[in-house]
């Protein structure tokens, strides 16, 4: 059985003034296998982010069902642990502090906490920076701390969204490559969010193409390219393949928001 | 790659300053000026530009302030005021501190006591003295209240604010990682707020200075706000500008310290 089960989900969200009902997600099914590492990519509106947040539990279903390892989801799980987009560092908190913030969650404590955060912070690089405070750090760094505190709850399932949105370019190259690296070693079930193509098929072993109004999954592509992967299968045979792939997808989205907005 | 980006390093590097040696143009444009204004005030009365009577002179209040720290009971007056400062700003910190949580963390709360709370900080409140004086006599007591009233509404409102604007996004974080209603509010509310409560105790201090001057000018028999209405009567230029030099060397002083603690804590929010 697949480790992640969406069934028939929606999510209806009401608009605050007008009362309008307005659908962010309809009739989405999709299964995750263990140790998968799914990213789920399209344009702004598509729902995706609003999709990883109900994975996460941070959002109501109105329709459908999630499942993790066969428990149904109905709210935050020590089973699932979320790298945000940026700017989700406590920033009181130093480095160690905000890698310590999940396991005081989970109610570790002294030595093993201390201990447990180190090891992850190392894992992500940042072993010299630990007492370091996030404002002293560059945005990589930033969301290298992310990851790490995520990690450390040692969840079944990362949930990532658009975790490096606000990177430039070349940071962005850098750090999809050591979240790769990092990944294969803690073997993790991922779910990725992301609106940039390369990212999604460099990082992924199935893309979910999602589309917008109301949001839904218009195709998922399985990407068979060699693992551990480096920068130089960006210009291999079948990464323009499914490159080409994917921008007629995105296109044909534009385009249709485009009709919309003369007609209205 | 990989290292240049790690290198990259943090946006400010702790190093030993020694650039207390050096004094900054600031400073000594700052103390020119001051020494300039000495100078004229020194000699304008004898210039016969201004009357010595009213104006007095920098030599004749550094005397008057030696003679009142020697004979003029000093320690007395200040050791009241101060009283009524402690006691009025503790009670207004005892207070202010609890009910600004709970407006900050309950919606309701706040829809019931924010309006006549902002009436109320914006209203001088040092209009309610005759009222404390009927209430309270004449003793320290209506100066503590008129303190605790002037302290009390600014740190009520910065610690709501505080409470009450925390980032969604740190509250959507601690949620997914499983916090409770309990974690939350130590975790997140108390510390993200705390810049915010330090700027309403600096406030305070302000308000609480002027309640203990101006009650004790209004109606009282001791303290340092006594003074200055004794030897203002007296025409004691240089006395009552000594008094008023202290009032304004306290106030200063303890806003100082405030703001460089507020500095500190503000430091890990500045991006």
């Amino acid at each position: 059985m697949a480790q992640i089960e969406i069934r028939d989900l929606g999510i209806d969200y009401r608009k605050p003034k007008s009362n309008e009902v307005f659908s962010a997600v309809d009739s989405v099914a999709l299964s995750v296998e263990k140790g998968e590492f799914v990213t789920i990519v399209g344009s702004s509106g598509c729902g995706k982010s609003t999709l990883l947040m109900a994975v996460a539990g941070l959002v109501s279903l109105t329709r459908g069902s999630i499942e993790i390892d066969g428990k149904r989801v109905d709210g935050p799980g020590p089973d699932r642990a979320v790298v945000f987009q940026e700017a989700s560092l406590l920033p009181w908190r130093s480095v160690r502090g905000n890698v310590k913030f999940g396991l005081e969650m989970q109610r570790w404590s002294g030595g093993d906490l201390n201990e447990r955060a180190m090891q992850m912070i190392r894992l992500v690089g940042l072993g010299r920076f630990s007492d370091y405070h996030p404002h002293q750090l560059s945005g990589g760094m930033r969301q290298r701390v992310n990851i790490a505190r995520a990690l450390a709850v040692d969840p079944e399932v990362l949930l990532m969204d658009e975790p490096f949105g606000a990177l430039d370019a070349q940071t962005r190259e850098i750090m999809g490559t050591e979240l790769l690296r990092i990944w294969e070693r803690a073997k993790k079930t991922a779910l990725f969010v992301t609106h940039d193509i390369d990212e999604a098929i460099f990082l992924a072993d199935k893309i979910v193409v999602m589309g917008r109004n109301p949001g839904h999954i218009k195709e998922v592509i399985k990407v068979d390219l060699p693992r551990p992967r480096n920068e130089a299968i960006l210009d291999s045979e079948e990464f323009h393949e499914l490159r080409k792939r994917l921008r007629a997808h995105l296109a044909e989205d534009m385009s249709s928001m485009q009709l919309v907005q003369e007609v209205a | 790659m990989r290292s240049a980006e790690i290198t990259a390093g943090p946006a400010e590097t702790r190093q030993l300053s020694l650039s207390f040696l050096r004094p900054s143009r600031s400073a000594i444009i700052g103390t020119l000026a001051v020494l300039a204004f000495l100078v004229l005030w020194q000699i304008a009365p004898t210039m016969g530009w201004v009357n010595g009577r009213f104006t007095s002179r920098p030599t004749e209040v550094f005397f008057a302030a030696i003679d009142i720290f020697r004979n003029d009971n000093f320690l007395y007056h200040a050791r009241i005021s101060l009283t009524e400062f402690v006691a009025g700003f503790a009670l207004a910190i005892v207070v202010s501190i609890p009910l600004g949580v709970l407006l900050g963390t309950s919606k309701i709360a706040r829809y019931l006591i924010d309006p006549p709370l902002m009436a109320l900080y914006i209203a001088p409140t040092l209009v309610l003295l005759p009222i404390m004086v009927i209430w309270l006599g004449i003793d320290m007591a209506p100066k503590i209240a008129v303190v605790f009233l002037g302290a009390v509404f600014p740190i009520v409102l910065n610690t709501m604010a505080g409470m009450s604007e925390a980032d969604p996004r740190f509250l959507r974080m601690a949620r997914s990682f499983g916090a409770t209603r309990f974690d939350i509010f130590t975790r997140v509310l108390v510390p993200g707020s705390l810049p915010a409560l330090l700027t309403g105790l600096r406030l305070a201090v302000g308000r609480a200075v002027l309640g203990v001057i101006v009650g004790e000018l209004f109606v009282s028999q001791a303290g340092i706000g006594y003074q200055l209405n004794l030897y203002g009567s007296a025409m004691r230029i240089d006395r009552l500008l000594v008094y008023a030099l202290i009032v304004s060397a306290f106030g200063y002083t303890l806003t100082v310290m405030v703001r460089s603690v507020e500095n500190k804590v503000r430091d890990w929010r500045s991006k």
